[in-house]
């Protein structure tokens, strides 16, 4: 069991899992809870299948180095992605993600299309779809994190396979945990906190991303694999400066809108006659 | 085009992140395959984590300069 890469696809795993929970909680309790579960138990089939799949065939026939180079490159490029928007949403330049406010969305997006509280098992066609598209698109992520952190982590084609493994039981932990605390509170997982996962995941993702990339590139990294703690430290510690001067930028934004709200108001009253 | 876009947005939808991150790999492929380039090579690591920072502090100021507009 390699745990870093299990620690990683499980948190990536928590906040998507979160954000699909809720799509399919506003289907089971508005539409019916058998189309709901069907719709997430059917993407949860399709993702599987594509990592089975897609994983084998890495697995098997692209050598380690190129696979390396190319996914290094990927996780690098998803991971900046997500850390960019985390520090945004630290900084206060990007709404929070708040999912009372999706489940309430869509909840009247439904009932707008007529659908009712349902009592009825009937299976309803929309409501299986629209789970199913938000646990595949949102499962997606996870089924991409899963098989390149699986794959990167591992040196040998036997230890590619238990990379997968590894990852692949993290992001299964990550769905039980949500479904099992969704089962038991049944309303969305507002108090999750969903930034501060993505940000670590960001934070992961580029490190595991430029380390591996670099690897792919024959770089030796001093203190070979504990040089990954270092670069942990070092895009910590720019996204905390980076998060501070975005607020700053922001802050002078506010002041500066203040003072030409403020300017032209001043000159008005100037002209008007006392 | 759609399916093109889809994959781009799927995996980086930032386009300064994207041009950072391929730049970088383009430099350091550069650097390992040309042989004039060799004594460059021990530049390689901290050249990729510049870069990488580089192309955070790019797309982030972008937002917060377009953000101030």
């Amino acid at each position: 069991m390699q745990w870093v890469v299990a620690t990683a696809a499980f948190l990536a795993s928590a906040v998507e899992f979160v954000e699909s929970f809720t799509i399919v909680l506003v289907v089971g309790v508005t539409v019916n809870w058998r189309s709901a579960l069907l719709g997430a138990l059917a993407a949860a089939a399709t993702l599987a299948l594509l990592v089975a799949t897609l994983g084998t065939a890495l697995v098997q026939w692209v050598p380690l180095d190129v696979l390396r180079t190319v996914i290094g490159t990927l996780l690098l490029l998803f991971g900046l992605k997500w850390l960019k928007n985390a520090i945004m949403r630290y900084a206060g330049l990007k709404a929070r993600h708040d999912e009372q406010a999706i489940y309430e969305e869509t909840r009247a997006e439904l009932r707008a299309r007529g659908e009712v509280e349902a009592s009825s098992s009937r299976f309803d066609l929309f409501g299986f779809l629209l789970s199913y598209k938000s646990v595949l698109l949102e499962g997606l992520e996870v089924a991409f994190i899963v098989i390149t952190f699986g794959l990167s982590a591992a040196s040998s084609t036997v230890s590619r396979s238990s990379g997968i493994t590894s990852a692949a039981l993290g992001a299964v932990a990550a769905g039980l945990l949500v479904i099992l605390a969704g089962a038991l509170v049944r309303v969305p997982l507002a108090n999750v906190p969903e930034n501060t996962l993505k940000f670590v995941v960001g934070i992961m993702l580029t490190t595991f991303g430029t380390f591996w990339l670099g690897e792919g590139f024959g770089v030796e990294w001093p203190l070979s694999d504990a040089f990954l703690l270092i670069l942990i430290a070092i895009y910590l510690g720019a996204s905390f400066l980076l998060t501070v001067w975005l607020k700053q930028a922001k802050k002078q934004q506010r002041a500066q809108s203040i003072e030409n709200q403020a300017v032209p108001a001043t000159e008005y009253s100037k002209e008007v006659p006392q | 085009m759609k399916v093109i876009k889809a994959i781009y947005n799927f995996i980086v939808g930032d386009m300064v992140i994207l041009i950072g991150v391929i730049l970088a790999v383009s430099i350091l492929a550069l650097i390992n395959n040309v042989g004039a380039l060799a004594p460059l090579k021990g530049f390689s690591g901290p050249f990729l984590i510049i870069a990488v920072l580089a192309s955070l502090v790019a797309t982030l100021g972008r937002e917060a300069f377009s953000s101030q507009h």
